[in-house]
């Protein structure tokens, strides 16, 4: 009895140990690289502690305790994860195997579908994902008129819970293009009636919570509503073309939504002045587009964010999100980076795809900068990470290093690169 | 009387150097007219990627001579009358070429009845009318291959095109091309991704081995009939062999006129095809995509196949689930002519940072990398002793970058064909321009006019109540957008396409 107890308490401890691990209170220095903050000016020969998964201080003189654990980053350069703004990365691996696909459910009202849930976090495409800098993404789910909630994710852990940061973020709502032209619209008047029994149906649960009636008949999809009508999260509008963009923001105002973000291709630069003035900010689908249209100047899409950012509207640029490219979300730094030969300033485009995307899908204070209290989510590259020329070298994530032979390209490569010299 | 002809031919030169910088082209190829080709060219204080064992030369000179690149070096003296460009703080690279494309096809890139259609030819179908031929030359593209997609085994004859933006079809092609054909392996040919109404063999990698083997045994047979067929007198009252425009094509690659550029992802059945290929006697040129290359890289080398392969497109289908970032890299490790291609016209347009990927998975040396989309493309389809360097003798193709040719925040400024200059920034803005112009004019007059022919200007621009509605939603994307769906058209995605 008394060996069984102590055997369980041993246990428990042991067991108590080990998940401590990962949360240990072990002080980390990073020293040696220029630190590029993206709130402030690059440190040269700055110092970055960690403590806890976050960070605790950033400077170029700071004392470091002797009991740090110091990581020489001599020559390289820290920045913060970049954050996609938009993706179905972890929803699908290989996309034309359709068991592995989990991007669009079917039926035009989903609002009652959660991404996080469907995330693999052992899916290939994740750990080549980090090794290009992505560290953290917004998943998005995508099937139907109302398609649902996403989640802020980081792009690693043991299940999908571990990876949730912020969950829900927000309410997808894919805005019909024929509602442009027809006040009658099937689609939108689908969206507006469910949107009017979602309101009614929360009037009478709190009727009911307040002892003035029966409570309604359960309904998952008006539940689940509940969370944008009370203004707890995001809706991001999805539009292409400009009219249809228009059109999205002028209902959604109507229908009383405050916290909005557009989800647009390139052609939303034509209502940049509009969204500066109703600081609606945008997450802007893919600098490397084709112009929407064939007359359209050659560099229509590289120039949106240049566009965009004259205006004064808040954006972050994101890919397409889905289909094929979500095999090639590494790229993404790459995209802000060809916006800056099209007339993007260099600091803005760093944003863009870090402090920015953070900031609009509400996780401004976790992500997106090296700021004291944020999540030590960095990496060193050899030199501007927006240029494809340089590379990543080191990854942390929540202040634990991640092994970047996860990828599989890496692995691929080494092993096949050995053999290719050995035979020869 | 010599000093004034000496004069009027200066003052000619000046002309026709001024109408070189008025040159203003038209987003419509029918209407935009060939840039003037000046006499000589002198690019001046230019860092130069010359695609050679030269390789960089910095603050050097290009010099240009009836479209042909007469000189690199430093300090050459302008020809008198030269037109030149003061490309100080500029990078000068050769044209880039594109070893893979659909970007200029009428109609669909697959001919995807039978499983062999060598019969069939790309250069019947060229449209040079494609805005992609215009959007690509602004990005520094200068000659591309277009190829039949990957829905049979054995496809049809590419066609090699420059990128001479208002030329006719039979213009565009470049006359020193080899002759080619597409060939495809793996999960398109089996007909893997969609379903087709009436499977047709092969449905599996083995089958498409021995398909193409025996296409190979018919075409040799072919070839010994009309080998064999008796001539002049003999011939007489004998029935000659019949004419088959299949095996002919399938015959050509036997004697080595025609180049095979094979579409394949895998190890094993790109193998396999290097030792059909080696059973009759020839060797296949390129594999495009070839994501396993550096698997089989060493055979690759020894068999002497190129590899003409993508950076990024893996695992959207499961035979690109081990495409890695580092093919480029390993491959030009281990001796195999090594390429970057797009096989996509949005992807065409940044091909430089194609390359700069291939300086970081791997750490190719930035001139390799630019090689890869310039000299070694060239020398994959055969016209490399005319394109793809900037070495005396050759086509004066040559693109001015404003920054390093591998940086994501240079642009390319100029791009030259035939030392013709068909993009300019500056032209382009004053393209637009007019556009706007034009633009204006035309709303105005509409909104000024009867739009609905109904003899009064009501304002009313309705169509007509029996204008069918289908029409209307077939016909919506096409006005919108004006894209004809050739020009999007790309194969890999020919997927997702209902066939």
């Amino acid at each position: 009895m008394i060996t069984e107890f102590l055997s369980k308490t041993l246990a428990a401890a042991l067991l108590g140990a080990l998940l401590a691990v990962p949360a240990a209170a072990e002080l980390t220095a990073l020293t040696g690289a220029t630190v590029h903050p993206v709130s402030g000016s690059p440190i040269e020969n700055g110092v970055v502690l960690i403590e806890n998964g976050r960070i605790q201080a950033v400077g170029a003189d700071l004392d470091i305790p002797d009991e740090a654990r110091r990581i020489d980053l001599d020559g390289l350069h820290l920045y913060p994860g970049f954050v996609h703004p938009g993706t179905q990365l972890g929803l699908t691996e290989i996309s034309s195997v359709a068991g592995t696909v989990d991007t669009a459910e079917m039926g035009n009202i989903n609002a009652a579908v959660r991404a996080e849930v469907a995330v693999n976090h052992d899916s290939e495409l994740l750990p080549t994902t980090i090794a290009g800098g992505v560290l953290n993404a917004h998943i998005v789910p995508g099937g139907g008129l109302i398609r649902g909630h996403s989640a802020m994710m980081r792009l690693d852990g043991w299940s999908w819970e571990e990876m949730v940061l912020a969950a829900p973020v927000a309410m997808h709502i894919a805005f019909p293009p024929g509602a442009v032209e027809d006040e009658d619209n099937e689609d939108l008047r689908l969206i507006e009636r469910t949107l009017d029994q979602a309101r009614h149906w929360h009037q009478a649960r709190a009727a009911a919570e307040a002892g003035n009636g029966a409570r309604p008949a359960r309904n998952d999809q008006l539940e689940a509503l509940g969370a944008l009508l009370a203004g707890e999260v995001i809706l991001v509008l999805h539009a292409n073309r400009h009219d249809v963009m228009t059109a999205a923001l002028d209902w959604a105002q109507s229908q009383g939504f405050e916290r909005l973000v557009l989800s647009a291709n390139a052609d939303v630069q034509y209502i940049a002045e509009r969204l500066a003035a109703d600081d609606i900010p945008v997450i802007l689908r893919s600098v490397y587009a084709l112009p929407t249209r064939r007359w359209e100047a050659y560099d229509m899409a590289y120039v949106a964010p240049a566009r965009l950012h004259q205006a004064g509207v808040r954006f972050a640029i994101s890919d397409s999100g889905g289909g094929m490219e979500v095999a090639n979300a590494r790229n993404l730094p790459f995209q802000a980076g060809s916006a800056i030969a099209h007339g993007l300033p260099a600091d803005a485009a760093l944003k863009s795809v870090t402090l920015w995307p953070a900031e609009i899908l509400g996780l401004g204070d976790q992500l997106g900068s090296i700021a004291a209290g944020k999540r030590a989510s960095l990496f060193a590259a050899t030199g501007d990470p927006l240029e494809p020329m340089s590379r990543i070298e080191r990854v942390w994530i929540d202040g634990q290093e991640y092994d970047l032979n996860r990828d599989r390209g890496r692995r691929l490569y080494e092993r096949y690169r050995d053999r290719n010299r050995a035979v020869r | 009387m010599i000093r004034q002809l000496t004069l009027t031919f200066t003052l000619a030169i000046s002309g026709m150097v001024a109408a070189e910088a008025d040159w203003t082209p038209d987003i419509e190829a029918w209407n935009s007219p060939p840039p003037p080709r000046p006499d000589s060219v002198l690019v001046r204080n230019a860092t130069i990627w010359t695609g050679t064992d030269q390789g960089i030369l910095e603050n050097a000179d290009l010099l240009v001579r009836q479209g042909r690149i007469s000189a690199v070096g430093q300090n050459l003296s302008a020809p008198r009358g030269a037109l030149e460009i003061d490309a100080e703080g500029m990078h000068l690279t050769p044209g880039i070429i594109d070893a893979h494309s659909h970007a200029a096809i009428i109609g669909g890139v697959n001919e995807a009845s039978r499983i062999s259609t060598a019969d069939v030819r790309i250069r019947d179908v060229i449209d040079s009318e494609s805005i992609n031929i215009y959007r690509q030359l602004a990005g520094g593209v200068t000659t591309i291959n277009l190829l039949h997609g990957s829905a049979n085994a054995i496809g049809g004859q590419m066609s090699v095109i420059k990128l001479r933006w208002g030329a006719s079809p039979a213009e565009l092609v470049f006359d020193a091309a080899p002759e080619g054909i597409k060939f495809a392996l793996g999960e398109n040919p089996k007909q893997s991704n969609w379903r087709a109404e009436e499977p047709r063999y092969p449905q599996t990698r083995h089958g498409v081995e021995q398909v193409i083997r025996e296409k190979f045994q018919l075409a040799e047979d072919y070839r010994h009939a009309f080998e064999q067929a008796p001539r002049g007198r003999a011939a007489r009252d004998r029935v000659p062999p019949r004419p088959n425009h299949e095996l002919q094509a399938i015959a050509e690659i036997l004697r080595g006129e025609r180049d095979v550029h094979s579409h394949a992802y895998r190890a094993d059945e790109m193998l396999a095809l290097m030792r059909v290929a080696e059973q009759f006697g020839f060797v296949i040129k390129t594999f495009q995509h070839v994501l396993e290359g550096y698997k089989i890289a060493p055979q690759m080398a020894a068999h002497g196949v190129g590899g003409s392969t993508f950076i990024d497109w893996w695992a959207f289908k499961y035979e690109a689930i081990d495409g890695i970032g580092y093919n480029p890299a390993l491959m030009h490790e281990a001796g195999v002519l090594t390429g970057l291609h797009s096989d996509n016209p949005e992807l065409a347009r940044r091909m430089n940072l194609e390359a700069a990927k291939a300086v970081r998975y791997g750490q190719v040396d930035p001139h390799d990398a630019l090689m890869m989309i310039t000299a070694w493309p060239a020398d994959q389809l055969g016209i490399g002793e005319r394109t793809g360097r900037l070495a005396a003798g050759l086509d004066a193709d040559f693109v001015l970058w404003n920054g390093h040719p591998l940086s994501v925040q240079s642009r390319v400024e100029q791009t030259w064909v035939d030392g013709r200059r068909y993009f300019d920034r500056q032209a382009d803005l004053r393209m637009r321009e007019q556009l706007d112009a034009e633009r204006a004019e035309l709303m105005a007059l509409a909104l000024a006019g009867d739009n609905d022919g109904n003899g009064n200007n009501d304002g009313n621009n309705n169509e007509t109540a029996d204008e069918p509605a289908r029409r209307r939603v077939h016909s919506f994307a096409a006005h919108l957008t004006g894209y004809r769906a050739s020009e999007l058209d790309h194969d890999e995605y020919c997927i997702f396409h209902d066939h």
